[in-house]
């Protein structure tokens, strides 16, 4: 049995907090211990607006905050890039080099399951038909999407439909959404109508970020959509 | 509201820019992305970006060399430390030349060349279809490699008919030849050609230009005068760099194997004049800056804007800059330095598209995060700053109860859309919100993607070659009867995997081509290499020479191809060994 730290961030916490008990639930079924740190932030929000001391401040207190934990599960990919891509570079020299080490500890979820001993062991069952979205962080940064999806296809019953324009963002981009909401509702909707095209109504993705803004516009544009995190789709396919 | 999102939304409530482009730029994504996997080879990239890296690295020593071989070649050299210099000097070279001809140069548009010189009292056509087209329209061009690319057919036809040609429909090939009549009738007495150039080689002087329509080869030949202008890092160090760089240049641009005429111009012909303006601009300071030098590796080929979703959604206009995308949100602050453009690195969601399909690795979205930082430390809103400040304290001090107003502000501010289809606020969706198990059942099955494989490249060059050049509309023969009109030339040697034929000297000479009704090109087997990058030895010395592949055509209105613009209408080629031709 591994001994793991589950980090929920803030982002989770804050819109959907039971996406943590989804991961959790998971986490468990594959036989780890899971300790919960709910709530902290990787420092991408300011980090991606230029304000990289911010950042480096709040990143420091996710780090504290995971010290003492040899693996430290991140279900977003999003912020798993920016702990393991970003993050370090804020520091110099060996003290960089040691926080290098530190980030080398966070693994994103669905990679994490897709990589675990027990995996194929789940009994994963859930009849009806989805589509997957990945972050581009997720996909570009940690190259997630072929694991995520072969896990969904791991799912008995479960019909996976790939997008057609699988590798297009989905316009939220952190405060890209404040500063561009036109754009990136523009963006949004492209990515809505792939997926209406699928002919599928729930969509699943590593990252709740997307889907909170894709949502979001679904909600305003009056497109029936249910949007699943990967844990959430694989706790319910346990149940 | 920033200037790009002022734009921005303006565009969108016109008419949403996505609706003409996503189509386009997905499709031709896909096909660059074919391109480049069947008709280069694998390290096709990975030779681009030495290449460029190597002239970035070397940018000096590469310009000194450049300045010695024009001079060997009779090519004058100049620098223009700004743009109002590269102006002053262009002027200058003009001396009394009163009609000019002028094609596609970004480096142009950045000093804003065609302006200066009508204000100067010069009469200069843009002899590009796409460059013709937003000239009229007078918003500037929307994309570096397409100009006209915001413009669908209907609107390109009434632009066309306020400047007094009329088109029967909106067909765009008539469109098209329309345009093309225009300008060939300019060329009918033509004072001197601007062109840019896409590279200029160091050790022998040659400028490489590419395009499509032929009215390059027309620019470069028809008057007594050519003035090529281009940015001081456009400079290889030899033909196999500039072979590097055009193997992924077209692919990458246009999702073609080459275009269809790649110039290597040398000396000038007899009673003509050559010059080369080398424009710096702020390069300068770019190339001292280690954070953002590399990207004058960029070739301008457009990739980063066509994968774009912020370029797709926004429109190359709502940039404000000739500049655009992810390239122009990064140069474009870097060049001017007044600020005007400082909002241009936050419009991107950096999704990272960018950076994957640039050919030459330039890291654009992470130079746009180092923009960013730049700009919060220098410029900012002083709200801005606070804002982030008490947001820090917030999430690093109360570990675990942080506040979740921004990503509730994330949502609403994206909310406040007047004027779209979505008004009001967008709900922050439920906490935890109930499922409906009648969401998982399908609404309709759908059919699979059809597999989007290019066709391998055969393995006998011979027999690819044939078959390429056909490809991109070439026509192939084993033997071709003389006709009136025929140009016909040796090829010095030709290339499987475009399809293309590399004439050299006088089978070079641009003013009987550009005559000819069609051109018969003769191919010896023995001369057909399987890639653009093994032409060197057939480019060897500082002579003129001339690339072809297929026939002139145009794709300037939305994207759909029209053959036999300028020049000859027809390409034709005849393949043999090499003692059945003599």
């Amino acid at each position: 049995m591994a001994k793991v730290a589950l980090f929920v961030p803030c982002y989770m916490a804050a819109l959907r907090p039971d996406d943590g008990g989804h991961a959790r639930r998971v986490l468990e079924r594959l036989g780890d211990e899971v300790q919960t740190i709910l709530g902290p932030c990787c420092g991408q929000p300011a980090f991606n607006s230029g304000y990289r001391s911010e950042a480096k401040s709040v990143g420091r207190a996710l780090l504290r905050a995971a010290r003492g934990h040899e693996t430290i599960v991140v279900p977003s990919g999003s912020c798993a890039s920016m702990v393991k891509h970003y993050l370090p570079g804020l520091w110099a020299g060996p003290r960089g080099a040691s926080i290098e080490r530190m980030s080398e500890r966070f693994v994103e979820f669905g990679a994490y399951v897709a990589a675990h001993p027990n995996v194929a062991a789940l009994p994963l069952r859930l009849p009806g038909a989805v589509t997957y979205h990945d972050s581009c962080h997720g996909r570009r940064e940690l190259g997630l999407t072929e694991g995520a999806v072969g896990l969904l296809e791991q799912v008995e019953g479960l019909d996976v439909r790939r997008l057609a324009y699988e590798d297009e963002c989905c316009g939220f981009g952190g405060t890209f959404t404040v500063k561009e909401p036109e754009v990136s509702v523009a963006m949004a909707r492209a990515k809505l109508e792939d997926v209406a095209s699928r002919g599928v109504r729930v969509l699943v993705s590593g990252d709740l970020s997307c889907l909170a803004h894709l949502e979001a516009t679904a909600r305003a544009t009056d497109q029936s959509l249910e949007t699943w995190t990967l844990a959430e789709l694989l706790d319910r396919a346990l149940a | 509201m920033s200037p790009f999102r002022a734009r921005a939304r303006a565009e969108i409530e016109a008419g949403p820019p996505a609706a003409t482009l996503s189509p386009i730029l997905r499709k031709l994504v896909a096909d660059s992305r074919d391109q480049l996997s069947t008709a280069s080879p694998s390290d096709a990239r990975a030779r681009a970006q030495a290449a460029r890296a190597y002239a970035v690295d070397h940018l000096d020593e590469l310009q000194e060399q450049l300045k010695e071989s024009c001079a060997r070649q009779g090519i004058g050299y100049h620098r223009a430390a700004t743009a109002e210099e590269a102006v002053a000097l262009v002027t200058q070279l003009l001396g009394d030349a009163r009609r000019i001809a002028k094609s596609k140069s970004m480096v142009a548009e950045e000093v804003g060349l065609t302006h200066a010189l009508r204000v100067r009292g010069k009469e200069v056509l843009e002899t590009d279809i796409g460059e013709y087209i937003v000239d009229i329209e007078g918003r500037g061009p929307s994309h570096i490699t397409a100009p006209a690319l915001h413009l669908n057919r209907a609107r390109i036809r009434e632009l066309l008919a306020g400047a007094g040609e009329d088109v029967p429909d909106d067909d765009p090939v008539r469109l098209s030849r329309a345009v093309r009549d225009v300008v060939a009738e300019f060329f009918g007495e033509v004072d001197a050609g601007i062109t840019g150039a896409n590279a200029v080689i160091a050790n022998s002087g040659r400028i490489v230009i590419v395009e499509n329509e032929g009215n390059v080869s027309l620019g470069v030949s028809r008057p007594r005068l050519h003035i090529a202008i281009t940015g001081m890092e456009k400079v290889v160090a030899d033909e196999e760099a500039a072979l590097a760089v055009l193997q992924v240049l077209a692919p990458s641009a246009t999702a073609q194997p080459l275009t269809a005429y790649t110039h290597f111009l040398g000396a000038p012909d007899e009673g003509q004049e050559r010059h080369l303006v080398v424009v710096d601009n702020g390069r300068s300071e770019i190339l001292a800056d280690e954070r953002y030098r590399d990207v004058l590796r960029c070739i301008r080929c457009g990739a980063c804007m066509n994968a774009c979703p912020v370029y797709t959604a926004a429109g190359g206009l709502s940039y404000g800059s000739p500049y655009m995308g992810p390239i122009g949100a990064v140069v474009s602050p870097l060049l001017w330095r007044d600020g005007r453009h400082a909002d241009l690195p936050s419009a991107s969601s950096l999704c990272g598209r960018c950076s994957e399909v640039c050919p030459v690795g330039i890291p654009l979205h992470r130079m746009l995060l180092d923009l960013r930082a730049g700009e919060a430390e220098n410029g900012g809103s002083r709200v801005e700053k606070v804002a982030w400040k008490s947001w820090a304290a917030a999430f690093a001090g109360r570990q675990g109860r942080a506040a979740s107003w921004l990503a509730r502000l994330g949502l609403r501010a994206g909310g406040r859309l007047p004027g779209l289809p979505i008004s009001g606020s967008r709900p922050i969706p439920a906490a935890n919100p109930p499922r409906d198990p009648a969401m998982l059942v399908p609404l309709d099955s759908i059919e699979p993607e059809p597999e989007r494989a290019g066709e391998p490249l055969p393995e006998d060059v011979v027999s690819a070659f044939r078959e390429r050049a056909s490809v991109v509309g070439a026509v192939v023969v084993d033997e071709a009867e003389r006709e009136d009109g025929d140009r016909r030339v040796r090829a010095t040697a030709a290339v499987a995997s475009t399809g293309s034929v590399l004439l050299a000297g006088e089978a070079a000479a641009r003013g009987a081509l550009m005559d000819a009704r069609r051109i018969v090109v003769e191919v010896d087997e023995a001369s057909v290499v399987r890639f653009p990058q093994e032409l060197g030895p057939a480019l060897a010395g500082d002579g003129d020479a001339l690339i072809l592949t297929g026939a002139s055509r145009t794709a300037d209105i939305e994207k759909q191809i029209v053959r036999g613009i300028h020049g000859p209408q027809a390409l034709v080629v005849v393949v043999g060994s090499g003692t059945a031709q003599a």
